[in-house]
């Protein structure tokens, strides 16, 4: 742990930051078809839910992180390999984006770049700044999040002026059921919304607690909201048959926008809040296997560790997947069930529940 | 070798001891006046412009006394004064026999000694010196250890002039000077108050350069306050000649292309930084005063932003942050968009690109740069010219390299105009020295750019921020009130709101006295005034 202390505006920032990162880019849901704005609301709302579970936990331990209650709650053992089991989790994701992002990178703009370049350039970006800290990290998200709002006021005003909505493309609504949306749920809750129980490794940094709650609920809840949105808006511009084939389909709903003949082929814009999203999702989620590391370690500083963790994270993201087809793979079949959903939901509530039975026990 | 340095150790150690203890016996005054004199003569290397003015004075018997300054830094009507008072040589022989008689002349001449400011009696020989060094007048008596010392500084220095760095169309037309004490007036015209304080200390330990702190008592933070003095009293350097190198020895990182302290030679400018809960530090010998804590967003602001209409300025301010970002990214955004991605450029000016670009012999990353480098040259060396030469560089760096260089097919059109445009960018903004960071990281975003794209120049950007939100002025984050987000202090950094809305001082920079003026100032016409107390009254 550093010393530093993180307002809750910036809390709020860098949670929306998270929560938007590389979902705005490759919409979540589209399994449910022409209702998979709606399997995103609901996967928001029990995103919301998960936070308070969270958030319940932090209440009992408020000055430590899931690392330092989780050996609590469990006792010595089993809490230190459940820490290790988190440690690898995040370390596993920060890989995980870090290959989306490069492989979005090269498949959009940069074909001829390898995509190792591509890696190197935002390990080294991520660990210079992670070493200035959570405060510098804080803070540059502030000024990022004020570019990308901007990015996306303007980009959507565009897209609406452009008159490429076709509302008619969203109809009917339920087609088939709610089958396919409750379906597609436990994809939609884990990512993005339930990634957010990397933020209990940040919480102990939170200067003012009792602002957790107002900026982890409201910061969810508004990306959640701007991303049904984003993912009707792409439906209602392709069509649901391009834009769930489409990679990437707010890339190439915004590609479609032609102004007055000046402002066109905008998709260098939609990659634009890809890297500024996908910085943000890759430092914290490094950062908090930084942490984690630190506290099992116990590692003085964990400026340290900055140096062996880059390189772990850049060589395992070379080789984590053989190709980008085996890599989509593996984050649709594999993650969101066996990684995401124990992780996420199962093993908080566990601990919540012994937590709270333990303090029974010991009232009575 | 070894024994050698050894040797010379040795050496050096004895010749230190042999040296304290001569200072020992030779910092105290003689008894003896013209044994005085001669060390004094001896110490000065018998300068030419050292004056020993040798006087008689008392009846039986005759004291001899010699009144000794430099004349180039005394006020001679000053040393006359005081001399003349000093000696009392007006009065009557004969009453002066009278006064005289009993009293020893050294408490005579003391007492008579009041026609200038600073009268002090000095005892110690390193002290007279100083004293004799810094402009004040030195009476040394026959007969007595002591002398007494008086301040009759002066000699040439600069009026006050109009600032010629921070011109402003708008407000006071007056700029600091070399003298410490006529820029402490300066200021203090301003400030009526008591609670305007200043300590001054000296720093150098050969130039003994006077440097005073100034704050505003109350308003000022305590902790910040004596962060500055800490650091001042740290410096242990030979010489001070100009407050930038009070700078570089306290600012809080070096390494870095950022000012993390403020300066200006505009009093009005100090006086508004000070009445902010902020700190000035003058040195004597520079017009240029040194303001902390800075904040990045300060370097945009100049003082004629407070005279004017809140709209213009609070305009003039967004207009200098854009030249700011222009001069920093215009030539990397105009290689990454032409080499990486031009299909983000509308059709029609791409093909216009790619026509001037028909022909040119160099890749585009290539004559940018080229061209980036020829205008710093151009600008440096327009600089420092006479006045005469400068033009002639003018148009050598206009129509040769410009015009001819297009004409000649060397580089493109747009690529003069890139340039172009960065360069008057770089002038639109009020501060020289933070216009140096976008001079320079400009070089290094072309070089990013042409390597990796849009995506490689957001990435330094990333690491600029991350570095510029790294940076603290005296405990203050640089980039605040932006991040970290205060919407208090909001009102006076990008944007100006009206006078009588800026209820509160910065909330960074000091917690003390927070509120600076009263609530509901808003100028209206008088019946809407009536209406509203009516209003009251009704309630």
């Amino acid at each position: 742990m550093e010393k530093a202390k993180v307002s809750g505006w910036q809390l709020f920032v860098l949670m929306l930051l998270f929560e938007l990162g590389t979902a705005i880019v490759i919409n979540p849901g589209l399994d449910a078809k022409k209702d998979a704005w709606l399997a995103v609301l609901l996967g928001m709302i029990i995103g919301l839910l998960l936070f308070v579970v969270y958030f319940a936990l932090y209440r009992l331990y408020p000055d430590l992180s899931l690392i330092g209650y989780g050996k609590k709650i469990l006792g010595k053992y089993a809490g230190m390999s459940l820490g290790i089991l988190y440690l690898f989790y995040f370390l596993y994701i920060a890989i995980r984006d870090l290959r989306d992002f490069g492989e979005l990178l090269t498949a959009s703009t940069y074909i001829y770049t390898p995509i190792f370049v591509i890696n190197t350039i935002m390990i080294l970006s991520v660990a210079f700044v992670l070493w200035h800290g959570i405060e510098v990290l804080a803070r540059t998200g502030e000024f990022f999040f004020v570019i990308l709002m901007l990015v996306g006021v303007v980009g959507t005003s565009l897209v609406l002026f452009s008159g490429q909505i076709d509302i008619n493309q969203l109809r009917p609504i339920l087609e088939n059921g709610w089958m396919p949306i409750i379906s597609t749920l436990p994809a939609t809750t884990t990512f993005p919304f339930g990634e957010i129980i990397v933020f209990t490794m940040l919480l102990p940094y939170l200067n003012h607690p009792r602002l957790c709650l107002k900026a982890g609920l409201s910061a969810m809840s508004i990306s959640g909201v701007l991303l049904t949105w984003v993912v009707a808006m792409d439906i209602a511009v392709l069509g649901i048959y391009v834009a769930s084939r489409s990679a990437f389909p707010l890339l190439s709903a915004i590609g479609l926008i032609d102004m007055a003949g000046l402002f066109q082929r905008l998709d260098v814009a939609v990659v634009l809040t890809l890297i500024i999203g996908g910085f943000f999702k890759i430092a914290i989620f490094f950062y908090a296997a930084l942490i984690s590391a630190t506290e099992l370690f116990h590692v003085k500083k964990y400026t340290s560790l900055i140096f062996p963790l880059s390189i772990i994270v850049l060589l395992s993201s070379m080789s984590v997947a053989s190709n980008s087809v085996d890599h989509i793979k593996k984050g649709v079949e594999l993650v969101p069930f066996h990684i995401h959903l124990p992780l996420q939901v199962g093993v908080p509530i566990i601990l919540l529940a012994i937590a709270l039975i333990r303090r029974r026990m010991k009232s009575h | 070798m070894n024994i050698w340095n050894r040797y010379k150790k040795k050496m050096q150690r004895n010749k230190k001891k042999d040296q304290d203890a001569s200072n020992e016996n030779e910092n105290s005054i003689d008894k003896n006046l013209s044994v005085n004199i001669n060390k004094l003569k001896q110490d000065l290397g018998d300068s030419s412009d050292l004056v020993i003015r040798h006087f008689e004075m008392g009846g039986e018997p005759l004291v001899e006394i010699a009144a000794v300054y430099m004349s180039g830094l005394v006020d001679e009507k000053n040393v006359n004064e005081f001399v003349s008072g000093a000696l009392n040589v007006e009065a009557s022989i004969e009453k002066r026999a009278q006064e005289y008689r009993g009293v020893n002349s050294f408490d005579f001449i003391k007492a008579h000694a009041h026609s200038v400011e600073k009268v002090t009696v000095v005892s110690e020989w390193d002290k007279l010196l100083l004293a004799v060094l810094s402009g004040y007048t030195v009476i040394l008596v026959d007969g007595y250890e002591e002398a007494i010392s008086g301040d009759t500084q002066g000699g040439e220095t600069r009026g006050v002039t109009e600032p010629s760095t921070q011109l402003v169309i708008r407000g006071p037309k007056v700029a600091f000077t070399e003298s410490l004490g006529t820029n402490i007036s300066l200021v203090r015209r301003y400030l009526k108050s008591p609670d305007l304080r200043f300590e001054t200390m000296q720093v150098g330990s050969i130039s003994k350069t006077d440097v005073a702190v100034m704050y505003m008592k109350g308003i000022a933070s305590e902790k910040v306050l004596r962060e500055i003095k800490k650091r001042l009293t740290k410096i242990e350097v030979e010489d001070i000649i100009d407050s930038g190198y009070i700078e570089q020895y306290i600012q809080d990182a070096s390494f870095t292309l950022f000012p993390t302290i403020y300066n200006s030679e505009r009093p009005d400018a100090i006086v508004g930084n000070l009445m902010e809960g902020r700190i000035a530090i003058i040195v004597d010998g520079t017009p240029f005063v040194l303001v902390a804590p800075a904040l990045f967003i300060q370097f945009f602001h100049t003082p004629s932003d407070y005279y004017q209409n809140f709209v213009i300025s609070s305009f003039l301010r967004l207009l200098r942050v854009i030249s700011f970002t222009i001069s920093l990214l215009t030539p990397s955004l105009y290689i990454a968009l032409t080499t990486f991605h031009p299909q983000m450029i509308p059709t029609p000016l791409l093909i216009s690109f790619a026509a001037q670009q028909e022909g040119v012999p160099f890749p585009l990353f290539m004559e940018v740069l080229i061209m980036e480098f020829t205008f710093e040259i151009i600008r440096e060396a327009g600089l420092r010219m006479p006045r005469a030469v400068g033009q002639a560089v003018s148009i050598v760096g206009g129509l040769v390299l410009g015009q001819a260089a297009v004409q000649a097919g060397i580089v493109s059109a747009t690529t003069i105009i890139v340039v172009a445009l960065t360069g008057i960018a770089s002038f639109a903004f009020p501060s020289y020295n933070m216009g140096v960071a976008p001079r320079i990281l400009r070089f290094s975003l072309m070089i990013i750019a042409g390597s990796f794209g849009l995506y490689g120049v957001l990435m330094a950007l990333f690491i600029l921020i991350a570095h510029m939100s790294s940076l603290r002025s005296f405990g203050t984050p640089y980039l605040s009130p932006f991040a970290p987000f205060i919407w208090s202090d909001i009102k006076d950094s990008i944007i100006r709101q009206p006078l009588w809305s800026m209820i509160t001082r910065p909330r960074l920079i000091s917690q003390q006295n927070v509120q600076r003026q009263e609530k509901g100032q808003k100028p209206a016409p008088p019946d809407a005034v009536d209406s509203n107390s009516n209003k009251e009254k009704g309630d």
